[in-house]
C-alpha cells in the first residue's frame, strides 16, 4: 500500500481551546489511483491534505507513506519526503514570479541536489508533457491562467514523486480552461501517477474514480465512482 | 542547493529591486570607503615619516628655545625663556664632547631681487658652518658658506637651483648681486635639486651666514642648534652634555627645569604614532558607526525581504527546501549584498585616496591588507546582520507560509 493512515488526529491548539481538526482517521490508497477528497470547509480536508503532503506532523495516529513513518520525522526528513514523494499542484499556482518556466520546474530538482545539465533536461521534458514546450523561457506573467497551473502540474512531476496533491487545482481558473487542466491530471494518473485532488466541487471530484467525503474530521464516506469506472474501465 | 544557486538567487532579489539594494548600501559603502581611505592614508603617512626620519638620521637632535609644544599654555611660557644665540652654538660646539657636528639654524620667509626681477616666498635661511651636512645639500657651482662667512658676517649666499634658476635664466649665478630684504647679497654657489616633498619645493631657498642673518633679520630672535653626534650610541650623552652646558651658562638651579628644549627623531615620532593612533581610532569608530548603521539597515531590508517572500519560502519548503537551504539563501542574499557595498566601497575609498594623493601633498598609499580587510568586514556585516531574518525565514512553518497573502 501506498498510503497507510490508521486512526490521524490532529488537534490544533487556539487560545486556551482544542480543536480536533482530525478525529481518527483510516484511509488507505494504492499505486496509481485516482482520488478526490471532498468535504465543505471545517470538515478536516485541508488538514489531510497537509498530512498527506507532509507539510503537518499527526498529534496521534500512523501515517505511512511507501513505509515510511511520517508521524516520527523531522523538519529536514519531512522537507526530503516532500522532495522525493510529493510533487504539489497549488490552488494559486505559486510558482515564483522572478523565475520564467524552465527554472520554477527545475526548483524541486535543485533541491534534490540534481546537477544543473540534468535537471534543465528534466525540466525540459516535464514542461513538454503539459504542452509547454514552446513557453519555457517565459515569466508567470506572461502566461495565461492555465499555462501557470500547467507549469505547476509540470513542476509536480519533474521529480517523478508518489503522488501527485492537488489542492483546488481549478479553483482559480474558468470552467473550460479547468476541464484542461483536469484533463491534463487524466493523463498523468494514465501514465501511471497516484493522483489526489483535493476539492469542494463535485464536477471536480467526477474526474476521479474514488471519492473520500469529510465531514467533522472524519471520513463520511468513500465510495467508488461508478460513472467513471464504468467509462474508463478503471476502479 | 549550492553556493551558486544560493548566490544566483541572491542576485536576482537584489536585481529585481536595484533602489532598494542601492540605498540598503550606503551605510557599507561609506563606512567601508572610509576605513580604506584612512588606511591607504596612514600608510602613506607612515612610509613618509619613516623616509623622512631616515633622511634626518637618528643621531640628530635640536636645541631650542621651545622644544616640543603641544598646548597653547606651555607655548606661553615657553615665550617667557631667553633666546638660543649663535653663541649657545660655539659653547656647545667647544663643549659637546660626543658631537661631531654643532650647526646653528634660523629661517624665515622673503622675497628675493636680482635687477628687475624677483622671487617671493623664498625660505631664507641662517645656518652656521656645517649645515650642508645637516640639510643635505650638495654644491652643483660655486662653493659652500664656511667658518670664515660667519665669523665676519659675510653679506654671502648660497642658492637652491630653483631660486637661481628663476633669477638668473640661462645665465652663470655665481658672483651675481641679489638683494634680500635691505642688503646685497653675493652669490657664492647653487646646490644640487632636490626635488619635492610632501609636494613642497625643497630647491626654493637661499643660505646666508647665521650671523649675517642675526644681525640683518634681528626679528627672529631666537635660533636653533642641530647636533650630530659621533654616532647613534652617543645620542643620550651628547643629549646630556648640551643640557649641562646650557644650564650653566643660564644659571639654572639643580631641580629647577630646563628653559630650553631638546627634540630628538624619537621625540617626533613618538608624537607622530599618538597623532596617527589618535586619527586611526576616531576612523575606524567612525567606519564602525557607519557599519553598524548599515548593518541594521541590511537586516531591516532583510526582514522586509523575508516578509514580503513568505509565500515564496512557503513553495520552496512544500518543494523540499530544508531550513538549511532556506537559511543559506537568505544569508548568501544578505552577504552579496553588503559585498556588493563593501566592494563599491572599496573603489570609492581607494578613489578617494588616489585623487587626494594626486591633488594634495598628502601621500597616499592602497594597500592589499586594506582591500581585503574591506572584503571581510562587509562580509561580516552580511553574515552578522543577515543571520536574525535568514533563521525567522528558515524556521517557518511551511502550512502558514503557503497560506500567507
Amino acid at each position: 500500500m501506498l498510503i497507510a493512515i490508521r486512526d490521524l488526529h490532529r488537534i490544533y491548539q487556539v487560545g486556551t481551546e482544542e480543536v480536533h481538526a482530525l478525529n481518527g482517521v483510516d484511509l488507505d490508497i494504492a499505486t496509481n489511483e485516482y482520488v478526490a477528497i471532498m468535504g465543505p470547509s471545517g470538515s478536516g480536508k485541508s488538514t489531510l491534505m497537509n498530512l498527506l503532503g507532509c507539510l503537518d506532523t499527526p498529534t496521534s495516529g500512523s501515517y505511512r507513506l511507501k513505509d515510511h513513518e511520517i508521524g516520527s520525522m523531522s523538519d529536514d526528513e519531512l522537507a526530503r519526503i516532500r522532495n522525493q514523494e510529493i510533487g504539489f499542484v497549488f490552488q494559486t499556482f505559486n510558482l515564483l514570479a522572478r523565475a520564467d518556466a524552465i527554472h520554477n520546474v527545475e526548483l524541486p530538482l535543485v533541491y534534490a541536489g540534481v546537477k544543473h545539465e540534468e535537471r534543465r533536461k528534466r525540466a525540459r521534458e516535464a514542461l513538454e508533457l503539459v504542452g509547454l514546450g514552446d513557453r519555457m523561457k517565459h515569466k508567470p506573467n506572461e502566461l495565461s491562467g492555465g499555462q501557470r497551473q500547467r507549469v505547476a502540474i509540470a513542476r509536480a512531476l519533474v521529480n517523478r514523486p508518489s503522488i501527485i496533491l492537488a489542492d483546488e487545482p481549478t479553483g482559480n481558473l474558468d470552467t473550460t480552461t479547468g476541464e484542461e487542466i483536469m484533463s491534463a491530471f487524466e493523463r498523468i494518473w494514465q501514465q501511471g501517477n497516484t493522483v489526489i485532488v483535493v476539492t469542494h466541487e463535485p464536477d471536480i471530484a467526477q474526474h476521479a474514480n474514488r471519492v473520500v467525503r469529510m465531514r467533522d474530521g472524519k471520513i463520511e464516506s468513500d465510495t467508488v465512482n461508478e460513472r467513471r469506472a464504468a467509462r474508463t474501465g478503471h476502479a | 542547493m549550492n553556493l551558486r544557486e544560493s548566490t544566483g538567487i541572491a542576485l536576482t532579489a537584489i536585481r529585481a529591486n536595484k533602489l532598494r539594494s542601492f540605498l540598503t548600501l550606503l551605510g557599507t559603502i561609506i563606512g567601508v570607503a572610509s576605513v580604506i581611505a584612512v588606511i591607504s592614508f596612514v600608510e602613506g603617512l607612515n612610509r613618509f615619516v619613516a623616509d623622512k626620519l631616515i633622511d634626518a638620521g637618528s643621531n640628530v637632535f635640536v636645541v631650542d628655545k621651545y622644544g616640543f609644544i603641544t598646548s597653547n599654555e606651555a607655548w606661553e611660557q615657553a615665550q617667557k625663556r631667553p633666546d638660543i644665540t649663535p653663541e649657545d652654538a660655539d659653547a656647545l660646539r667647544a663643549g659637546v664632547q660626543h658631537a661631531k657636528m654643532v650647526v646653528a639654524h634660523s629661517s624665515t620667509v622673503e622675497r628675493i631681487h636680482y635687477r628687475a626681477k624677483h622671487v617671493d616666498g623664498v625660505n631664507v635661511r641662517g645656518d652656521g658652518p656645517g649645515y650642508e651636512v645637516i640639510a643635505d645639500y650638495t654644491i652643483a657651482e660655486g662653493r659652500h658658506l664656511g667658518e670664515l662667512d660667519d665669523q665676519h658676517r659675510q653679506l654671502a649666499c648660497v642658492l637652491g637651483p630653483e631660486v637661481a634658476d628663476d633669477l638668473f635664466p640661462g645665465a652663470d649665478p655665481i658672483g651675481k648681486q641679489i638683494r634680500i630684504g635691505e642688503q646685497t647679497y653675493r652669490v657664492v654657489g647653487v646646490t644640487k635639486a632636490k626635488g619635492k616633498m610632501l609636494g613642497q619645493s625643497q630647491d626654493r631657498f637661499a643660505v646666508i651666514p647665521i650671523r649675517t642673518f642675526q644681525k640683518y633679520k634681528a626679528e627672529r630672535g631666537s635660533i636653533e642648534i642641530n647636533i650630530k653626534t659621533l654616532d647613534q650610541a652617543a645620542l643620550p650623552v651628547a643629549i646630556q652634555e648640551a643640557r649641562n652646558i646650557l644650564r650653566g651658562r643660564r644659571h639654572i638651579a639643580p631641580g629647577k627645569p630646563d628653559n630650553f628644549g631638546i627634540t630628538t627623531a624619537d621625540t617626533w615620532l613618538e608624537f607622530y604614532r599618538t597623532l596617527t593612533g589618535g586619527i586611526f581610532v576616531v576612523m575606524i569608530g567612525v567606519a564602525s558607526i557607519a557599519l553598524v548603521v548599515g548593518g541594521i539597515v541590511i537586516m531591516n531590508i532583510m526582514l522586509v525581504s523575508v516578509t514580503e517572500r513568505t509565500r515564496e519560502i512557503g513553495v520552496r519548503k512544500a518543494l523540499g527546501a530544508r531550513r538549511r537551504d532556506i537559511l543559506t539563501q537568505f544569508l548568501v542574499e544578505a552577504t552579496t549584498l553588503s559585498l556588493a557595498g563593501g566592494l563599491i566601497g572599496i573603489l570609492l575609498g581607494v578613489g578617494l585616496a588616489l585623487i587626494v594623493g594626486a591633488i594634495s601633498p598628502l601621500p597616499a598609499g592602497v594597500n592589499g591588507f586594506a582591500i581585503v580587510l574591506g572584503i571581510a568586514m562587509s562580509s561580516l556585516v552580511g553574515i552578522f546582520f543577515g543571520s536574525y531574518p535568514a533563521f525567522l525565514a528558515a524556521k517557518l512553518d511551511p502550512i502558514e507560509a503557503l497560506r500567507y497573502e
